[in-house]
């Protein structure tokens, strides 16, 4: 009698939870870099409707945005993300060291080293060019005011440090002239945000700079969206290949309940309607039909890797931006 | 004179401020109709220069004020209103939250023979601690600081595991009491109806709670130790054999999502609770019950006279059934509750002496009115106005109104089966009548005063006789409860 009466009880609550569940959209959180806001809009959206004709479920994508860096800092700190999509695999990883809470090897769960899409670095310069920037080399020339966020917060802010590091190192040959050249450009910034979005601000709406060391789809988005004032889009001679990464923060889904929406959240990025989503947002699509169909929109660029130039991001996070690296010995001089 | 001449000097005055302000601009003009191309080029070059230089403090402000708020979104909150006062972290999961409640009463007993005397009491002094942790885990300890002993009223942790399914554990009230459910401090009268003398209280287990159909039903299951009829859990009531006590509600609002419907405010369900109860002599699991003056009017027989062996314990399954309903229409309020409580009781532990059950009932229906208009709800009133003669308010009055009946089973005191050893203790009350009026009076939202009237009339269970005076049933009783309550 007293089991009969226990067992009733549980499969009351048990039925009841299940009705529950089933009523509930399931929600994640997506914590990105900062230029990616409109990307995930329309991502979010057309996963829904994925996972809704997939499995009749609604989700719910909350979006939360800031330099890479500390956006990946916040997440290290607690913030519960389903998934992270940062700029920079070193973020990631500093995740993954420090908060333990998705495996060191994350980077091998998902195609091209869990990049579902590239970019780069490009020049956005105002109407005319008045300075006149063609390369790296304009950059550094007195009187030329240049605007990139700080590598100490922005994962895109990192790769355009090493992107003009690697150019004067193969130009001038040594890492102390690449030092001495990427010392004179800082001394050209009159202004660190701490995220891409925010240097799009500085220099887009604030009317501030010269030139702006922008992700490519940022600048072609600044372009798109300010027609009338005529920004034009240099790009340099040599650029680094930018593969920003994606990955479940496993523990934090476990917790939620939420690993299989999160692990598909990130696999659909890989298919052809998202591939194409990708490319109207000017980041470079890895599927060959999408990069086909996108591209014209960019220009011609001689690209190099992080880990054929600098021997990956743990080496270039450790020599150049965590305390006492370059960055450091340059910025702390100025 | 005297004010034209110095007219005259403000004019000069004016006119000499006005040539210095425009000297540059004029020196300017005239440089500009000379100069030559290239330093036009050169002044437009400086202002450009100048106007970047004023942009980029502008823009480098504008970071700073935005690391500032960043930085500050990461400190915890601490926030004091309405004298509560609560810290949360920054990213809202984790948060302690301060409430407390104090009443002092005056209490006056009149035209008795029962002699309870009159006095100020501390009745509830509590510190209530509640808050959230790891997001989604909130949390109640309720210490009572008011008696002889401190004591922890309330002390659970719950869970949303979906949005209509919450999981509860800890020590917290059995659901089946509506006013018992209903918080203390938002009650129509001062003290309970008696009606609730039938209703278990606090008690230690799990349960299961929350609301289904867009909050039309709610529901309430709880497994606990078990205890009858008012009853607090103690360490004692853990005893009753290993067995525990299930308690469920169902309590449906059907027209409560309807904003401009006049049932809006209606809710009635049902309520009950079983268990089996084994007492001993010196743990009996039963209780005394009490008039509105918290005067004891019933109590079962105890160990006092010849032996322990004729002391009245629980001897199996208790049972209570409550249907149970509230009405609330802008400043009308009603609540109504009907118990009825059967218990399995003998003399003497371990024995069937006397064995027999014991079938209690009880009622209770209050009705407040709120003479200043606000709305009348089961989470108390609002007042619109705060007591502040200089501005000429009030706060809220509110009138209350009670009738409430307890009736003891004439089981509890003549064996139907013949075997006249009553299971009561000598002098108790087998029928009580209550009837109450009163008036609220919300200074604030925090502060209420209460004036409250009852009288109770007692019948004796047949074969007693009418006690000597001094004793709670020499009459009827009749008593004025006032209090001050700070609730925050």
């Amino acid at each position: 009698m007293k089991t009969s009466r226990i067992l009733s009880l549980i499969a009351a609550v048990a039925a009841l939870a299940g009705a529950a569940f089933a009523q509930k959209p399931v929600e994640l959180l997506n914590v990105s870099y900062d230029p990616t806001r409109e990307l995930y809009v329309d991502y979010n959206a057309a996963f829904a409707a994925h996972w809704k004709a997939k499995t009749g479920q609604d989700v719910v994508v909350k979006q939360s945005h800031g330099g890479s860096g500390k956006q990946a800092r916040s997440v290290i700190d607690g913030l519960r993300a389903d998934v992270v999509t940062l700029a920079l695999a070193g973020d990631i990883d500093a995740i993954a060291n420090n908060a333990r809470v998705l495996p060191s090897d994350w980077q091998k769960r998902l195609p091209n080293n869990s990049s579902p899409y590239t970019s780069t670095i490009v020049f956005l310069v105002r109407q005319g060019n008045p300075k006149g920037i063609k390369d790296w080399d304009d950059l550094v020339k007195p009187g030329v005011s240049v605007i990139t966020p700080n590598p100490k917060t922005s994962g895109g802010a990192r790769w355009n440090y090493l992107a003009a590091w690697e150019y004067a190192k193969r130009k001038q040959g040594s890492d102390e002239a690449a030092k001495e050249f990427v010392r004179k450009l800082l001394a050209n910034v009159p202004v660190l945000d701490t995220g891409a979005r925010g240097s799009t601000t500085t220099f887009v709406q604030r009317d501030i700079g010269d030139v702006f060391i922008s992700w490519e789809n940022e600048a072609y988005l600044a372009k798109k969206e300010f027609p009338g004032k005529g920004f034009e889009i240099v790009t340099p001679s040599l650029s680094i290949l930018a593969e920003p990464p994606v990955a479940v923060v496993d523990r934090v889904a476990k917790r939620k309940g939420t690993v299989e929406v999160a692990t598909a959240y990130l696999e659909y990025l890989y298919s052809e309607e998202a591939q194409d989503i990708i490319g109207k947002h000017f980041y470079r699509p890895t599927s060959k039909k999408a990069a086909a169909k996108y591209a014209s929109q960019f220009g011609p660029v001689k690209l190099f890797t992080i880990d054929e130039a600098f021997g990956g991001w743990t080496k270039a996070q450790k020599d150049h931006f965590d305390d006492g690296g370059t960055f450091d010995q340059i910025y702390l001089k100025k | 004179m005297n004010t034209s001449r110095s007219t005259a000097r403000a004019a000069t005055i004016a006119a000499a401020l006005t040539a210095i302000a425009l000297a540059p601009f004029t020196a300017r003009a005239q440089t500009a109709a000379t100069a030559a191309p290239d330093d036009i080029a050169a002044l437009r070059a400086q202002i450009a220069a100048l106007d970047q230089k004023l942009k980029v403090l502008e823009r480098n402000l504008e970071i700073k004020d935005e690391a500032a708020v960043a930085e500050a979104k990461k400190q915890p909150k601490i926030t004091a209103s309405d004298g509560r006062f609560e810290i949360v972290s920054a990213d809202g999961a984790n948060s302690l939250r301060l409430r407390g409640l104090v009443q002092g009463d005056a209490r006056f007993y009149f035209d008795d023979a029962n002699a309870a005397t009159d006095k100020f009491l501390l009745r509830r002094a509590r510190l209530i601690f509640e808050g959230k942790f790891a997001e989604r885990f909130n949390y109640v300890v309720q210490p009572e600081f008011a008696g002889s002993t401190v004591s922890i009223l309330d002390a659970f942790v719950n869970t949303a595991v979906t949005p209509s399914v919450n999981v509860q554990v800890g020590r917290f009230k059995t659901p089946v009491g509506l006013e018992q459910l209903q918080s203390d401090p938002v009650a129509f009268f001062n003290e309970r109806s008696i009606a609730t003398n039938l209703a278990p209280n606090r008690d230690v287990g799990v349960q299961v709670f929350g609301s289904v159909l867009e909050q039309r039903l709610s529901y309430q299951a709880s497994i606990t130790n078990g205890v009858i009829d008012g009853g607090n859990s103690t360490p004692a009531s853990d005893n009753n054999e290993g067995d525990f006590t299930y308690a469920g509600r169902l309590f449906a609002t059907p027209f409560v999502n309807d904003k401009d419907s006049a049932l809006k405010g209606l809710g009635f369900g049902v309520a009950g609770a079983t268990g089996n109860y084994r007492g001993s002599t010196s743990a009996t699991l039963l209780n005394a019950y009490r008039s509105d003056g918290q005067q004891n009017i019933f109590a079962y027989r105890t160990n006092t006279t010849p032996t322990a062996a004729n002391t009245t314990v629980a001897a199996g399954t208790a049972t209570v059934l409550s249907p149970q309903a509230h009405y609330y229409y802008g400043p009308f309020g009603v609540l109504a509750e009907y118990f009825r409580s059967s218990a399995d009781l003998s003399i003497g532990s371990g024995t069937t002496q006397n064995a027999r059950e014991v079938t209690n009932t009880a009622y209770n229906l209050s009705v407040g009115y709120v003479l200043t208009g606000e709305d009348s709800t089961f989470r108390g009133v609002t007042p619109k106005s705060v007591f502040n003669p200089s501005a000429g308010t009030w706060g809220a009055f509110e009138v209350v109104a009670r009738v409430a009946g307890l009736d003891i089973g004439d089981e509890a005191f003549i064996d139907p089966a013949g075997a006249a050893v009553s299971l009561a203790a000598a002098n108790n009350a087998t029928e009580v009548a209550s009837y109450g009026v009163g008036l609220n009076w919300y200074l604030s939202k925090t502060i209420r005063a209460g004036f409250d009237y009852f009288h109770n009339d007692f019948k004796l269970a047949k074969g007693n006789t009418v006690p000597a005076s001094g004793n709670a049933l020499s009459d009827d009783e009749q008593v004025v409860i006032t209090r001050v309550q700070v609730s925050f």
